[in-house]
C-alpha cells in the first residue's frame, strides 16, 4: 500500500518541454487519470513513473521512496501497455509468470500465484494459449495479470483501451476497475477519452502542453471545470465568444452573468446542452433549429443564432419526447440558468 | 451433374484462357533456363563419354568415386565449411547485438551500420579485399595471408544479409516494445535477451546466419586476394580449370563437385525461404521502411 508523490517532475526533449514543473499526489488505492490530448505530456510522464523516462528534472517517489534514479526493472510498478506487448513466444500462463520468474521465485509459489491471476483477470480457458490465438480484450486482461502479478506498490496503464472496439472497451474498463479496486493498488491510467476517465478514476488530472491544470473527482470535473481548457476538454460544452459590455456578459435573453475577472474586451461563455431551456413561444433568446440528432433517451438540437451581429451554432438537449414538437426551421427561444454559464478570459 | 458440368461454357472453356497459356509457357520456360545447367551438369558428372550425342554415350560413378576420395577436394570442402561456419558465428555474435543495440538504445548508430551494410554492394569483393590487404599491412602484419583476416573479410561482406534479416524480424516483434515491457516486469537485460529478444527473432537470425554462410561458402575473389593459402571449394573448382591439359575425367571431377557445392547452397536457399514462410521480401534492402510505410 503506497502512494506516489510527483514533485516538479520536467522533462525536455530538445527545445521542447515536454513536461512543465508537475506536481501530482497520489493516495494509497487511488486512481488517477491523466486526461489530455495527445502531445500534452501525459504519456511520458507515465514512462517517468515506469523508469522508462528519465526526467530533467523533479522528483518522483514510489511509497515515499525516492525513485527517480532507480532503474525500472527495480520499481516497484506493473504496466500494461497500449499495444498490449505480450511476448509472442510465451502462452497467457507463462506471459503472468514472467514477472515471478525473473525473480527467481520458487516454482510452487510461481504457479499458485497465476493460477490466482488467471482466476482474477478470468482467463482460465486460454490460459495455455499464446497472444495472437486469443482476442483483444483477453491479450489486455492477460497483460493487465501480468502487470498484477509481482504486487507491484503502483499499477501503470497507458491507454490500455485504445486498440479495442467500442462494445469490448467499456467492459474490459470495467473490469478493469473491478480489479484494480480487489487488489487495493494505486494506479495510475492514461487515456485522451474523457468519459473513460470519468468513469474509471478517482479523481481526474486534466493535462495541457506538459502541465496539470485541473485535478478533481469526475462530478466536481464536469460540472466546474477550473480552466478555460479543462472546460474544452472535458463534457461536451458549448462555447461562445461574447463582448464584455460593462462588465457583463450578455446574450440576448437568454442569459447576463458578470465577466471573468481580467476579461476586458471579449471573454467565452461555456454552457452546457442539457442546461439549455427549450420553449417554442417562450421568453429567451431567439433562435433557429437546423437539424436535430436523435440519441436515443435524448435528442441534441442543433441551434442557430446571431452573437453580436454574426451567426453563431449551438446545441441544446431534450428528453427525444419532447423534441418530438420541433421541427427544423422552427423558430424557437432559448434560456441557461445563470448558474450553469462559466466564462473565462480569452487566453 | 455431369451433363451440366459439360455443358457449361465457362467450365469447358476456362483452360484455354490465353492468360492461362502464357502462365504456363513463362513458367515452363524459367524453369527450363534456369534448371537446364544444372541437369547438364549433373549428367556431365555421371557421363563416361559425352561428345557425338545429345545424351551421354555411358553411365558411371567414377568421376564422384575418384572426386570425393581427392585429398584435395576433402580439403577444400573441410575449410570452406569451417569457413563459412565461422564467418556466419561471428556476424551473429557481432551483429544481433548491435541491430538489438540501435533499435533499442541509440537509433543514430543505424545511419552508421546501413551505410556500412551498402558497402558490400557499391564495391566488388575484389576492391574491398585489397584494401584489407592494405589496411591490415597496417596495422596487423601478422594477419596477412591468413585464415583469421579471410574469416574477418567474410564477415565483412557478408553481414548485410544478416542485419537486414535480424532488423526485419525486430521489427516484425516490435522488440522495442517487447524489452521495455520486459523491463517493466522486472527483467534484467540479460533475462530480456534470453527469453523474450532472442525467440522473437529467431527466424531472422537463422535465415541471416544462413545467408552469410552462402556468401562465404560460394566467394572467391576475396579468397584469392587475401589468403591465397587458403584452398576453398571455389579456388578448387578454378584450379581445376586453369591447369586442365587435355587428362580424361578432370572436367567430370568439377562436374560432381559444383553439383555438390549447388546441392548446398539450394538447401540453404530452401531452408532460407522455409524460415521465412514466404517473407523472403523482408531480406531486401529498403523492405523496412516499405513496412513502416504500410504499418503508417
Amino acid at each position: 500500500m503506497s502512494g506516489v508523490d510527483l514533485i516538479g517532475v520536467t522533462k525536455v526533449f530538445g527545445h521542447v518541454r515536454a513536461l512543465d514543473d508537475v506536481n501530482l499526489q497520489i493516495t494509497s488505492g487511488e486512481m488517477v487519470a491523466l486526461l489530455g490530448p495527445s502531445g500534452c505530456g501525459k504519456t511520458t510522464l507515465l514512462r517517468s513513473v515506469a523508469g522508462l523516462e528519465r526526467p530533467t528534472a523533479g522528483r518522483i517517489l514510489i511509497g515515499g521512496r525516492d525513485v527517480t534514479s532507480v532503474p525500472t526493472r527495480d520499481r516497484p510498478i506493473g504496466m500494461v501497455f497500449q499495444s498490449y506487448a505480450l511476448f509472442p513466444n510465451l502462452t497467457v500462463r507463462q506471459n503472468i509468470a514472467f514477472p515471478l520468474e525473473v525473480r527467481h521465485r520458487p516454482a510452487a509459489e510461481v504457479k499458485a500465484r497465476v493460477d490466482e491471476l488467471l482466476e482474477l483477470v478470468r482467463l482460465v480457458p486460454q490460459a495455455d494459449r499464446y497472444p495472437n490465438q486469443v482476442s483483444g480484450g483477453q491479450a489486455q486482461r492477460c497483460a493487465l495479470g501480468r502487470a498484477l502479478a509481482p504486487s507491484p506498490a503502483v499499477l501503470l496503464l497507458d491507454e490500455p483501451l485504445s486498440a479495442l472496439d467500442a462494445l469490448v472497451r467499456t467492459r474490459l474498463r470495467d473490469e478493469i476497475r473491478r480489479v484494480q479496486q480487489l487488489v487495493k493498488t494505486t494506479a495510475i491510467y492514461v487515456t485522451h477519452d474523457q468519459s473513460e476517465a470519468m468513469a474509471i478514476a478517482d479523481r481526474v488530472a486534466v493535462m495541457n502542453h506538459g502541465k496539470i491544470e485541473q485535478v478533481a473527482r469526475p462530478p466536481e470535473l464536469y460540472e466546474s471545470p477550473a480552466t478555460h481548457f479543462s472546460a474544452t476538454f472535458v463534457g461536451s460544452r458549448n462555447a461562445l465568444e461574447l463582448p464584455v459590455v460593462s462588465g457583463r456578459l450578455v446574450l440576448g435573453g437568454a442569459f447576463d452573468v458578470p465577466a471573468p475577472a481580467g476579461a476586458t474586451d471579449r471573454a467565452v461563455a461555456f454552457f452546457r446542452p442539457e442546461d439549455v431551456e427549450v420553449t417554442a413561444n417562450g421568453q429567451g433568446h431567439p433562435a433557429t433549429l437546423e437539424v436535430k440528432i436523435f440519441l436515443g433517451s435524448t435528442t441534441r438540437l442543433h441551434l442557430l443564432t446571431e452573437v453580436d451581429g454574426r451567426q453563431a451554432r449551438f446545441y441544446a438537449d431534450m428528453p427525444s419526447r419532447q423534441a418530438l414538437a420541433y421541427e427544423p426551421g422552427a423558430k424557437l427561444a432559448v434560456r441557461i440558468d445563470p448558474a450553469d454559464v462559466k466564462t473565462f478570459a480569452l487566453e | 451433374m455431369t451433363a451440366t458440368t459439360a455443358t457449361s461454357p465457362g467450365r469447358t472453356r476456362e483452360p484455354l484462357r490465353p492468360a492461362r497459356i502464357g502462365q504456363t509457357i513463362m513458367f515452363v520456360g524459367l524453369f527450363t533456363y534456369f534448371t537446364l545447367p544444372m541437369v547438364a551438369v549433373f549428367l556431365y558428372s555421371i557421363a563416361t563419354r559425352w561428345t557425338a550425342h545429345i545424351l551421354p554415350d555411358g553411365y558411371t560413378l567414377d568421376w564422384w568415386v575418384s572426386a570425393f576420395t581427392d585429398q584435395a577436394v576433402i580439403g577444400a570442402f573441410g575449410s570452406t565449411l569451417v569457413l563459412a561456419t565461422l564467418t556466419a558465428t561471428l556476424d551473429i555474435l557481432v551483429v544481433v547485438p548491435a541491430a538489438y543495440w540501435s533499435r533499442v538504445r541509440n537509433p543514430r548508430i543505424r545511419t552508421i551500420v546501413e551505410l556500412s551494410a551498402a558497402i558490400p554492394f557499391a564495391l566488388p569483393y575484389l576492391v574491398i579485399g585489397f584494401g584489407l590487404l592494405q589496411f591490415s599491412g597496417i596495422v596487423a602484419p601478422a594477419l596477412q595471408g591468413t585464415f583469421p583476416l579471410l574469416v574477418l573479410g567474410h564477415a565483412a561482406i557478408a553481414f548485410p544479409f544478416l542485419y537486414w534479416a535480424v532488423d526485419g524480424a525486430m521489427a516484425a516483434a516490435g522488440i522495442e516494445r517487447l524489452s521495455e515491457a520486459a523491463e517493466t516486469c522486472g527483467g534484467s537485460p540479460a533475462q530480456i535477451v534470453r527469453r523474450v529478444v532472442l525467440p522473437n527473432i529467431k527466424p531472422g537470425v537463422v535465415t541471416g546466419g544462413l545467408l552469410a554462410f552462402a556468401t562465404s561458402f560460394g566467394e572467391f575473389a576475396m579468397v584469392q586476394t587475401i589468403a591465397r593459402g587458403v584452398y576453398t571449394v571455389p579456388i578448387w573448382s578454378a584450379e581445376a580449370i586453369r591447369s586442365y591439359s587435355g587428362e580424361s575425367g578432370s572436367f567430370n571431377r568439377l562436374a560432381a563437385v559444383t553439383m555438390v557445392n549447388f546441392v548446398v547452397l539450394f538447401a540453404l536457399s530452401a531452408a532460407v525461404v522455409y524460415f521465412n514462410r514466404g517473407q523472403t521480401v523482408r531480406l531486401l534492402p529498403g523492405a523496412r521502411s516499405i513496412e513502416q510505410r504500410e504499418q503508417g
